[in-house]
């Protein structure tokens, strides 16, 4: 009976964490899918997303999942500047000057956040982050899911599937699949293929961001916390294949399983190391990722 | 007569030509200890300024540029002709390999007498490698046994090792559940995986089985950790009547957080670090009030002192920042004593002399003297409880500003 709550229990926090870890790699895969670009500095603007909600809890009085919307148009209006004065030049140019890029970006940007908030660490307070649902209950075993990592994987998923409707539904998402899979073509048809990789690029780093300020009742924003989720997100694109909306989310989800069900049977410790074990073999056998990147 | 005063003439001569060339000789040693005795003297600071340590950096920088600026307002070092504190501050980041780089250009760079640093102690050990070999003092507060532990001769820690503030935790809470009626008899325990964390949970340990008290539960977790509901579900699965956390900030709140999630109530001591300091009760609100920590020292202790950090900084002297202060107040009285700015001239006089002046005096013990490794055999561990928005100490019954609550 206990081992059964506990496999139960383990398995709704995998699911819950890796909801998260969805919305956040959605974001790099969009850009990567449209743009061709491996955005290094991508898990900074999640730490951007964080400071924004941060700052509309701490001044305005703005709930983190409310403040992941400002965090988003924000991120989304700066992250199209971004594209046209710094990524737009380098859209053709060598991968060693666009890993330089935005590497490079990835520095700036914490160095800015450290210059303009400081070092400390701000964590908003909000009543649900103590509260749990619990599920079902028997004896002293208890099936539960806290409301902040619940707020946070409902408010994931919506902005995924929002992101997945815009892409597959309207005719701008139609535009900017065909930028990503034929540019050429894409402008012969009459796309604006330069504002399809700034709105790909606006959209991609603001889902992050947005992404970021849900996580804020869990998660304490600093300067330096983008680095914790760079390497994560990569390997839930990865894992679910790079480009796709879909793949991000099972990559996700997937991550936040392997990790939860790690900590059964290794040492907590070792959590990272369960997961980039999968991550090589998926790599050595699936290269294309779980969910094969859809091209047509 | 007239001979006489010819040969001391051409003696006066001679001499006069060997003091000459030798001065030319030494003229650069020369210009570089005057310039450091008739104006400033560099004292390095390396401390985490960026990075996910930045906070409790910047904090500690703060201690030490307080105490500077006292002295030097107040005259400067007196015996040393009223020379200038001049503090060199790097960045280390929260990063080993820099910490170390850092040190070797300060070394080369900066002619410092001594270097004060670095907070984390996995830093402070990449730092004292470089201090060591170019036989400066390095003043610390980091708790880890190895920063004393490894014979080495220029290095000084003022605060009590990981293992003793562990073992205090143990016996102080063991003792304040038994005024309470309460005996401990089985606690759990998790900590960060960091030369901090792993030797503060090695004390916990060692004490718990010293005291034929069980460990239910005895976990590390890797530094930077997301999501701790593993930790927290395995803890709900024992039945700990206390719990350990040994942690920075960031999971110092997750830790507290999810556990309430949970509806664990089981009483809290934290290991120092994130659980003392303002961003903790700013994180955490009400859910802060009554949890415990050992601190290595407590500002409650020296309030003359301490209140002069809060009136310039805003916030009270977190204890990475008394215990630099400490560091500073130290350094200036060997300075005094030596009374040249040579830093083996300074660390024979920090090896041999009891400090009890100024800033030395806040640090728990009330004055400062180290052993033959370097540890300050002066320091007492302290219990400190949230009240509100302040840290009172609670334990040992002699330092004690208030009696301690016990919410089991």
């Amino acid at each position: 009976m206990q081992l059964l709550f506990t496999l139960l229990q383990t398995l709704l926090d995998g699911i819950m964490l890796g909801g998260v870890y969805a919305v956040l790699a959605v974001g790099l895969s969009l850009v990567f899918g449209v743009m061709h670009i491996v955005n290094f500095a991508h898990a900074e603007f999640m730490m951007i997303g964080m400071f924004i909600g941060w700052l509309c809890w701490h001044y305005l009085g703005l709930d983190p999942m409310l403040g992941a919307f400002v965090a988003l148009v924000v991120t989304f209006f700066f992250g199209m500047l971004v594209q046209r004065f710094l990524i737009r030049p380098i859209l053709g140019a060598p991968q060693v000057a666009q890993i330089f890029l935005t590497v490079g970006l990835l520095f700036a940007l914490e160095n800015a956040a450290l210059m303009i908030m400081g070092a400390e660490f701000r964590s908003v307070t909000t009543p649900y982050q103590t509260q749990s649902v619990i599920l079902f209950a028997s004896g002293p075993e208890r099936l539960l899911v806290g409301m902040d990592k619940l707020y946070a994987f409902l408010m994931a998923l919506a902005s995924g599937a929002a992101v997945w409707l815009f892409l597959n539904k309207t005719r701008f998402g139609t535009a900017m699949r065909a930028t990503s899979q034929d540019p050429m073509a894409a402008k012969l048809m009459g796309v604006n293929t330069n504002l399809m990789y700034a709105v790909a690029f606006g959209l991609g780093v603001g889902v992050t961001a947005f992404g970021g300020s849900v996580v804020l009742p869990y998660i304490t924003a600093s300067p330096a916390i983008g680095t914790s989720f760079a390497v994560l997100m990569f390997t839930v694109v990865v894992l679910g294949g790079l480009g796709s909306v879909t793949g991000a989310i099972i990559g996700g989800i997937a991550v936040g399983l392997i990790q939860s069900f790690s900590a059964l049977v290794l040492p907590i410790q070792l959590q990272n190391l369960a997961l980039f074990a999968v991550f090589i073999l998926t790599l050595a056998l699936r290269p294309e990722g779980l969910v094969a990147r859809r091209r047509s | 007569m007239t001979q006489k005063t010819k040969t001391t003439l051409l003696m006066t001569r001679r001499q006069a030509l060997i003091a000459g060339s030798a001065a030319a000789l030494a003229a650069p040693l020369y210009a570089r200890s005057s310039f450091a005795q008739s104006n400033v003297i560099n004292v390095g600071v390396i401390q985490p300024l960026s990075g996910a340590n930045a906070q409790f950096g910047i904090n500690s920088r703060n201690g030490i540029q307080l105490v500077a600026d006292e002295i030097n307002a107040n005259g400067g070092i007196a015996a040393l002709g009223g020379a200038q504190i001049n503090l060199v501050i790097s960045d280390a980041t929260s990063n080993p390999t820099q910490a170390a780089t850092v040190a070797q250009r300060m070394m080369s760079q900066d002619n410092v007498v001594a270097v004060l640093g670095a907070f984390a102690s996995s830093l402070t050990l990449a730092i004292s490698e470089v201090t060591e070999r170019r036989r400066v003092p390095l003043l610390t507060m980091s708790f880890a046994d190895q920063v004393t532990g490894r014979g080495f001769r220029n290095i000084f820690q003022v605060v009590s090792k990981a293992s003793a503030l562990g073992g205090a935790t143990v016996t102080h809470t063991r003792d304040l559940a038994r005024a309470n009626g309460t005996e401990i008899s089985r606690i759990a325990i998790m900590y960060e995986d960091t030369a901090y964390g792993t030797a503060q949970a090695n004390g916990l340990r060692n004490s718990a089985a010293a005291n034929g008290i069980e460990v239910v539960m005895d976990e590390a977790y890797p530094l930077g950790i997301t999501d701790v509901s593993p930790l927290i579900n395995q803890l709900r699965r024992t039945e700990a009547q206390v719990v350990f956390p040994v942690s920075y900030l960031n999971d110092s709140l997750l830790i507290i957080r999810n556990m309430r999630q949970q509806g664990i109530t089981t009483p809290t001591v934290g290991g120092a670090a994130g659980y003392i300091i303002p961003d903790f009760r700013n994180g955490l609100g009400d859910l802060s009030e009554n949890v415990l920590s050992i601190s290595p020292a407590a500002y409650d202790q020296a309030p003359d002192y301490t209140d002069r950090f809060r009136d310039r900084f805003g916030y009270f002297m977190v204890h990475e920042a008394q215990e630099h202060a400490a560091c500073m107040g130290v350094l200036a009285s060997a300075l005094e004593i030596a009374g040249e700015a040579n830093p083996q001239a300074i660390r024979e006089v920090l090896a041999s002399t009891t400090f009890d002046q100024g800033w030395a005096t806040v640090m728990s013990g009330g004055r400062i003297a180290f052993d033959e490794t370097g540890l300050n055999i002066h320091a007492v561990p302290m219990m400190v409880q949230w009240r509100g928005d302040e840290l009172v100490t609670v334990a040992p019954s002699e330092y004690a500003k208030a009696e301690a609550v016990w919410n089991a």
